[in-house]
């Protein structure tokens, strides 16, 4: 874990709302797929960082995917390569797939970013992925995302690929399927909704989640992230996860 | 390179700087960035007798310059930072401050008896203005800002006591005077401004608390100020805090009359806060040929 001062080599857009960014480090950091960064906004009466999953980790370059959302994205947007931001990494715990041969995929919206960096490093895998999106205009990186065995892309409205959202899709296809493992990425609700369903028709093989939580320090020391196990208790998105057996935690 | 060991209650520090309470959990998280036994001291994550869970999620939200929280004392209980995190922060060499907050009366004499002798020092968190029972409660008026502190007080017979101030009062120097009169060793301020974030979509408070404290670089011209009242209207010492980002920051405090400072927030915003802090002050020490950061407490002079 390092705090570095990164350099913006291009920040630019590439859905509505969607901008890729690739920060050049001062050195080679090993970063796993679902991992994330704590990156400064730009703007110094913004005291908190901002934490985003890796989508792509290639030498010293490290390029991640932010939805504008809010006074901090708004700023990220504006920055311009050859700027400066501080960027603290790899943080938390990413998806260990050691043991998979055939993994179910689903991103909603966001969610798909740190999936791709998961995609991209387990080349040995057979990655099936189902990518949910808003509608055509939030559609990005179908390159990356082709980079799976076998891509299904969903919009809310139909208006790309097929009409509903990556968790119909996948249990449509999922007896025929027969993956051995589910991860998965995406907003509350979709994640909740997709515990519901594979409860509901008594699904037998792992799934790990990746959670996203209002964050302070990153790295496991404020407390501010929690989220409830099903044990009782709580655990620190930023330190315990951010993945998590969707049968330990509550959604 | 100027001596910036300090003595707060008879307690040697190799510098002014500790980690302020709640930011910085019990050290084992900032050391894997950083060799935390660079720092002064640590106060820990605030610790009551039982375990606590802590408040719903959104604990946290920005506003400009500061943030809010309202995490609600989540921590593994007293017993637990004794067996598994007390042995880890004193390998560090670095001074063992234990925040701990009750209930009610008899848990703050409790859990101080239990510190009793194995931590540096102990600072008691009677402002946490987001939990509600406890914590605020005894933190506003002065009579039982002297009752709480006495109590505790009769379990420390080995262990200096800190009284953590809130700033959300009637009047800085009465309840530090109060705190004084119960028999603390030393005064700690200020905590959390209670403060508000609204999410205009929503129509709701960002905090699922609702209100949170507010803390950052934007609340450091009102505490400077009460540091300023409080280290004038007592003759214990007083740890200065609230917004503290730099050495510049940390060195007026102590020109304003503390001994020693804690940085918070500024963990958030870079992680290596607290070691950068104490180079800066090391660096306007040396620019200004002062041998001992001792030479700058309390030489604030107000004007006429």
């Amino acid at each position: 874990m390092k705090d570095l001062t990164a350099t913006i080599k291009e920040n630019k857009l590439i859905a509505e709302n969607i901008y890729e960014l690739t920060l050049t480090l001062p050195q080679k950091l090993e970063v796993k797929g679902g991992q994330f960064v704590n990156i400064s906004t730009g703007d110094s009466s913004q005291l908190l960082r901002r934490p985003f999953g890796v989508m792509k980790a290639e030498g010293n370059d490290i390029t991640l995917c932010y939805q504008v959302k809010g006074a901090g994205t708004q700023n990220l947007a504006g920055m311009k390569a050859g700027q400066t931001l501080e960027i603290l990494l790899p943080l938390g715990n990413g998806f260990d797939l050691s043991g998979f041969k055939k993994v179910a995929v689903l991103g909603g919206g966001v969610g798909i970013f740190p999936l791709i960096a998961t995609i991209r490093a387990n080349p040995a895998i057979d990655f099936y992925t189902y990518a949910g999106f808003r509608n055509s205009a939030a559609v990005c990186l179908l390159d990356e995302l082709k980079k799976s065995k076998r891509l299904t892309v969903t919009t809310d409205d139909g208006s790309y690929g097929c009409k509903g959202n990556a968790v119909q899709a996948y249990l449509a296809d999922a007896a025929e399927l027969n993956a051995d493992c589910i991860i998965a990425c995406g907003p509350p609700v979709m994640l909740k909704i997709l515990k519901q369903r594979l409860e509901e028709c008594g699904n037998k093989i792992p799934c790990f989640v990746s959670l996203e939580e209002r964050m302070g320090c990153g790295i496991g020391a404020c407390l501010v992230c929690v989220c409830k196990t099903t044990e009782g208790g709580n655990a620190r998105v930023c330190k315990d996860g951010p993945v998590f057996d969707i049968n330990k935690v509550e959604l | 390179m100027a001596d910036l060991s300090v003595e707060i209650c008879g307690v040697r520090l190799k510098n002014p700087v500790i980690a302020a309470s709640g930011t910085f959990g019990f050290g084992r998280e900032y050391n894997e960035i950083y060799d935390i036994s660079k720092i002064g001291g640590v106060s820990t994550k605030g610790m009551t007798l039982l375990p606590r869970e802590g408040n719903p999620v959104p604990r946290i939200a920005e506003g400009r310059s500061v943030i809010l929280n309202a995490v609600g004392l989540q921590n593994p209980g007293v017993e637990h930072f004794i067996k598994y995190d007390l042995g880890f922060l004193k390998s560090k060499g670095v001074a063992v401050i234990a925040n701990v907050a009750g209930k009610t009366l008899d848990e703050y004499g409790e859990i101080c008896a239990k510190l009793n002798g194995l931590v540096d020092m102990v600072e008691l968190n009677i402002s946490c203005p987001n939990v509600k029972a406890g914590g605020m409660a005894f933190g506003i008026k002065p009579e039982s800002i002297k009752e709480v502190t006495r109590v505790s007080k009769s379990g420390l017979t080995k262990t200096p006591l800190i009284v953590k101030l809130s700033p959300n009062v009637e009047s800085i120097p009465v309840n530090a005077q109060a705190a004084q009169s119960g028999g603390a060793d030393c005064i700690s301020l200020i905590n959390t401004l209670t403060g508000m974030a609204i999410d205009i979509e929503k129509r709701r408070p960002i905090i699922a608390n609702n209100t949170g404290g507010v803390s950052g670089a934007g609340i450091k011209p009102m505490a400077l100020r009460m540091v300023y009242e409080a280290a004038h209207s007592v003759d214990i010492p007083v740890i200065g805090m609230g917004g503290i980002i730099s050495g510049i920051d940390a060195l007026e405090f102590m020109m304003a009359g503390a001994c020693a400072v804690q940085v918070g927030t500024a963990n958030f915003t870079d992680a290596n806060a607290l070691p950068r802090i104490i180079d800066e002050m090391n660096v306007w020490l040396d620019r200004h040929g002062i041998s001992s950061v001792n030479e700058i407490v309390n030489t604030l002079k107000l004007n006429n």
